[in-house]
């Protein structure tokens, strides 16, 4: 293998040294942690599923810009909204699907009507567009309007979640050979071992640079980290801290997950605000930079980063005052809140990189202050169901280790279930709150973004709903050999078009 | 008991071997006393402190793990748990699976097919799945990790137990005792069982370090030691996500582990010569060094 | 003979029937996979929905019938991660491991027979001590570690091997030496001492009495008393290789069946747990009516009742 690299190395070389080159194919290797399960591209919400396929091989109508959640335009090149309940695409022209079938507004109303079919369970349906009713109307051959049955002020948005694949592709039932119109075709799945996508000969757009891509997988990100190092592969998107340790070589990415500890604040002691602010006071935040996690985390004030619209820049992180921290509770324990109840701390193991010492970290800081925390780490299922309703009802208070990922550029795919009263994983219950939330999900433009960002002040200033932790931060070890930098992007895709030769 | 001693202060290999085991109880006993606090007192800003340097006081000269706290505080405030639960796991299969292979071996028929199968089961059952069963049905507390961990590991010892007893039933002085008119209870426990013991102390001795190092992904799943509390295996299963940058944080508990088993295995062996009159001979000889 | 093999296969059978009812209703004990398969945003309708598709709602007795049905067509279910029938699933995954079990058992019988009998001809000798200490050692040696600092070492700091993946004979050099530390120490000292014993029997005397080579004594003798223990224990870390060398598979990339049942187990994928239990369960029973009729074949005084 190494060999065969060297080969195409020196090739390239030679390429470059005669001024009638020949095409010489430029290959890559990726080391994602985790094979998908399934490539369909309805499911490339999925994080190791979207690196693979999203934008590769399917390509989206609008796409998200990473930088500042802007639209921009893909395989739709414009679009308007025609009335309340409709919104009208102009599609990009010669495009043509791997397979030879024309990219068209009828195909794509095909590939969109795939996947919101509820006999497929793909994620993207289930993720963002769950209870909607949408239908898509064909009106000419480059035209699609797409009909919601209750106004969607943030359907082009939504439409950068929704892959598009090709019309052979069957209904109702998972493709393991999916077509799109991307830069790539999907050429070969070695199940377990590898998979492999090839530069497409008639791509509409320009062509990429890389030919080749293969795509391996290995659990350890020691491993991961040692393969890049030893000339073996050319990227590993995701590698732990501690492994990245070689600044030629390493790259640190805001990843658009947020941390947190969520509070159970339906239970006494959690349902008295003192209490949920000495908690935060509790936190020693600054501790945790540089040594737990990265020096580049950003201690988090909402569950949003900068990049969505509603994010609100005039919050103030938590201090770290343990001093004030005991005075609320004292303040609480007079007044008969029972601050002394074991508050049960559920972590789950892995679900950041060092999550585990993260959350004996945080248990120590909040016994500091007089909590009585019991640490418990959990495995995923038990996690999921103690985070989601129905909650138990015999359950103890709770803090709950979660992270959150908002790369959609909106802040509603966060808000409405971590925070209203009918939120799946909200312990919240505030009227008020409600009301935003209801409000700022059918406004548009500048008032949504205003409504969103008062309902950020309200969660972390009125109502204190959760344990504030960081922006995280990922680490990519790229081959020197490649000219490429990762971005907010890379916890959901790999634009494997976008990676340069050096 | 000074005649045994005796012979222990000759072998120099036993002896250290037994000293060890000794400080391992010693850190049991009294470790949690002694260093409980300073096993648990964090410092973000020590993490990960190299081994070996005394600038930061005796108790970080096997370095700090990845919350700062001192590696060997907490590896002699971890003995507790670990020397409880693996002694317990491992008891606990050495004597169920022990009986059951006596049984099977020497009874024969239905009752040894019915036992034989139900290895078959246990051997061919996911542990882990055994572990999320016991974690969702009963209450995940030390009893339930002993109780997963013996069971994961019945099987070997009735295999085993069994084919050694198919052998030795054979033997003459079984028969011998047979024709003599020694029932079953006497014929299994003064004869058979005796002489499977020294491949059961083999199994078990080894066992101990798997057993130790089984433990700590229970841990992961909610089962059984939850920090603050903390094993041997809990701290080489945390270090290894730190292998590359700081290998002391897997390196030392796993030593720990590791030096346990072997003297654990070094004392059971020559305690098996001690207690063989027809091998005792060799104890009394000078250790052959090959040097001479 | 064929009368016992016909017997043993019979129980076996009904035993791994046994093996197959008891996964079934134990795995939905511990919840099904609803929660697990979807976003975490899914409304509590959604689950309600996914539930009914895939009939998880039924009584367990209910879906247990579903399952007896489609198992007289041979159809273990549908992977609901995988979208594909569960056994070819594991069916692709079982090569792979049952190379790894092959290569790493046969290397740790030769090898343990070796050094065990060696060490067992002076016990507390120097070599005995060696021996005995070194594989003691890597008998308790977390298999993890072990892996990644060989990869640190023999792959990135000296470059001599891959760092993982199975393309060459080169690939599988690591893999193998990280699965054959534990069985090899463990079997080193089970042949240590059963040869120990062994050796000081009567019928050794007798051998050595009669002038046999002290070789033969050692190895033909003397091996074949201790061999009962050896292969029981060597069984036994065959079916640790079938189903769990999985940290050897994750860390080297290699796809097989460990790997498999840990991820169907943690993401409740009910059909790829049956499936790979009942295969995996098939080859140690398998292995296990082997290991009686040996234990006939070595020691003639062992039979079958």
């Amino acid at each position: 293998m190494r060999a065969s690299r060297l080969v195409t190395g020196a090739a390239a070389v030679l390429s470059v040294g005669s001024v009638a080159s020949v095409a010489v194919a430029e290959e890559i290797k990726v080391v994602l942690s985790e094979e998908p399960d399934i490539v369909d591209p309805c499911e490339a919400s999925r994080s190791n599923v979207g690196r693979v396929v999203k934008q590769n091989v399917a390509e989206t109508l609008t796409e998200i810009d990473p930088d500042d959640g802007s639209i921009t335009p893909r395989l739709a090149t414009s679009w308007e909204q025609v009335d309340d309940v409709t919104w009208r695409f102009k599609l990009q022209e010669g495009v043509t699907f791997h397979d030879g079938s024309p990219f068209n507004a009828e195909n794509a109303a095909y590939a969109i009507n795939r996947t919101l079919d509820d006999t497929l369970d793909c994620e993207v349906r289930i993720k963002f567009f769950g209870g909607m009713e949408v239908t898509p109307v064909p009106v000419d051959e480059l035209t699609l309007d797409i009909k919601t049955a209750e106004p969607a002020p943030i359907l082009p948005t939504m439409m950068g979640t929704m892959t598009i694949v090709g019309p052979n592709t069957p209904m109702g039932e998972r493709t393991r050979d999916p077509i799109g119109t991307g830069p790539y075709r999907f050429a070969n799945w070695d199940v377990g071992q590898s998979i492999t996508l090839e530069a497409f000969e008639d791509y509409w757009g320009e062509k990429p640079v890389i030919d080749k891509a293969t795509y391996v997988f290995r659990g350890e990100s020691a491993v991961a980290a040692a393969m890049v190092e030893a000339g073996e592969a050319d990227i590993a998107p995701n590698i732990a801290v501690q492994d990245a340790t070689n600044p030629e070589m390493d790259h640190s990415y805001f990843n658009s997950e947020t941390s947190r500890l969520r509070i159970d604040m339906q239970l006494p002691p959690l349902d008295d605000i003192r209490v949920r602010k000495a908690l935060n006071l509790a936190v020693d935040r600054e501790a945790f930079r540089g040594s737990i996690f990265s020096e580049e985390v950003v201690p988090a004030t909402q569950l949003v980063t900068p990049a969505v619209s509603g994010y609100n820049p005039d919050l103030k992180v938590w201090p770290y005052d343990p001093e004030q921290a005991k005075a609320l509770l004292a303040e609480a324990a007079a007044d008969g809140v029972p601050v002394d109840t074991e508050i049960r701390l559920v972590g789950r193991y892995n679900i950041y990189p060092n999550a585990t010492e993260a959350a004996e970290a945080l248990a120590q800081m909040f016994r500091d202050v007089g909590f009585n925390i019991r640490l418990e780490m959990n495995e995923v299922a038990n996690w999921v169901d103690i985070f989601t309703k129905p909650f138990a009802e015999d359950r103890p208070p709770s803090l709950q280790q979660a992270q959150h990922d908002n790369n959609n550029g909106d802040a509603v795919f966060t808000v409405f279930f971590k925070y209203h009263s009918d939120g799946g994983q909200s312990t919240t219950t505030n009227e008020e709150l409600d009301t935003l939330i209801e409000q700022a999900t059918v406004a548009t433009g500048d008032e949504r973004r205003r409504l969103w960002q008062e309902a950020f002040r309200m969660i972390h200033e009125d109502i204190v709903a959760d344990v504030d932790m960081f922006h995280m931060v990922g680490f990519t070890r790229i081959s020197p050999r490649l000219d490429f930098e990762p971005n907010i992007s890379m916890n959901s895709e790999l634009q494997i078009a976008k990676i340069g030769l050096k | 008991m000074g005649e045994t001693l005796r012979l222990l202060a000759r072998d120099k290999v036993a002896l250290a071997a037994a000293l060890f085991l000794l400080l391992v109880l010693a850190c049991a006993v009294f470790g949690p006393v002694v260093l409980g606090e300073a096993a648990d007192k964090m410092n973000l800003r020590q993490r990960n402190a190299p081994p070996f340097s005394l600038a930061d006081g005796w108790l970080y000269v096997l370095g700090a793990d990845a919350l700062g706290r001192s590696i060997l505080a907490r590896i002699v405030v971890a003995a507790r748990d670990t020397v409880t639960i693996a002694t317990l796991a491992v008891a606990l299969s050495l004597v169920a699976g022990g009986t059951i292979g006596l049984v099977a071996g020497y009874a024969r028929g239905w009752t040894e097919t019915v036992i034989m199968r139900f290895a078959d089961i246990l051997m061919s059952f996911p542990s882990l799945l055994l572990a999320v069963v016991v974690l969702y049905v009963f209450n995940p507390g030390v009893a339930t990790v002993v109780a997963v961990l013996a069971i994961t590991r019945l099987p070997i010892y009735i295999r085993t137990i069994r084919a050694e007893v198919l052998e030795i039933r054979e033997r003459l002085f079984v028969q011998a005792a047979r024709v003599l008119g020694a029932g079953p209870v006497r014929l299994i426990g003064r004869h058979i069982a005796p002489v499977t013991v020294p491949t059961l102390i083999t199994i078990a001795t080894l066992d101990f370090a798997f057993v130790m190092l089984a433990e700590s992904a229970l841990s992961f799943l909610g089962i059984g030691i939850q920090p603050p509390d903390v094993t041997w295996g809990l701290m080489v299963a945390q270090g290894r996500n730190y292998l590359a940058t700081a290998w002391w944080l897997a390196f030392f508990p796993g030593l720990a582990i590791m030096l346990t088993t072997l003297s654990l295995n070094l004392l059971s062996s020559w305690m098996r010569l001690a207690a063989d009159p027809t091998q005792r001979w060799r104890l009394d000889r000078a250790p052959d060094t090959g040097a001479r | 003979m064929g009368a016992y093999l016909g017997r043993r296969t019979l129980q076996s059978l009904i035993a791994l029937a046994g093996l197959v009812v008891l996964v079934f209703f134990l795995a939905r004990l511990t919840g099904d996979p609803t929660n697990l398969y979807l976003p975490l945003d899914a409304s509590l309708e959604a689950r309600a929905e996914f539930r009914a598709k895939h009939g998880y709602d039924d009584p367990f007795l209910v879906q247990f019938g579903g399952f007896l049905v489609d198992l007289t067509r041979l159809d273990f279910g549908e992977s609901i991660r995988k979208a594909r029938p569960a056994l070819d699933v594991v069916l692709e995954a079982i090569p792979t491991t049952l190379r790894l079990a092959a290569i790493t058992m046969s290397l740790a019988i030769a090898g343990s027979i070796l050094i065990g009998s060696l060490a067992a001809v002076r016990p507390r000798g120097i070599f005995d001590r060696t021996a005995s200490i070194l594989s003691l050692a890597a008998a308790s040696a977390p298999d993890f570690w072990v892996a990644i600092t060989g990869i640190l070492l023999f792959a990135v700091a000296l470059g001599w091997l891959p760092t993982s993946g199975t393309g060459t004979a080169l690939h599988w050099v690591l893999p193998i030496a990280v699965l054959l530390i534990r069985p090899f120490g463990l079997l080193v000292q089970v042949v240590r001492g059963a040869m120990i014993t062994a050796l000081s029997s009567a019928y050794v005397k007798t051998a050595r009495a009669k002038g046999v080579r002290e070789r033969s004594v050692v190895f033909v003798h003397a091996l074949r008393n201790a061999m009962l223990p050896v292969i029981t224990v060597a069984g036994d870390q065959a079916a640790g290789i079938v189903n769990g060398a999985v940290i050897v598979e994750t860390i080297f990339g290699f796809p097989g069946v460990g790997k498999l049942m840990i991820d169907a187990i943690e993401q409740r994928d009910f059909a790829v747990i049956q499936a790979a239990v009942l295969v995996t369960a098939l080859l140690i029973f398998v292995m296990n009516i082997l290991i009686d009729l040996a234990y006939a074949m070595i020691d003639p005084r062992v039979r079958h009742g």
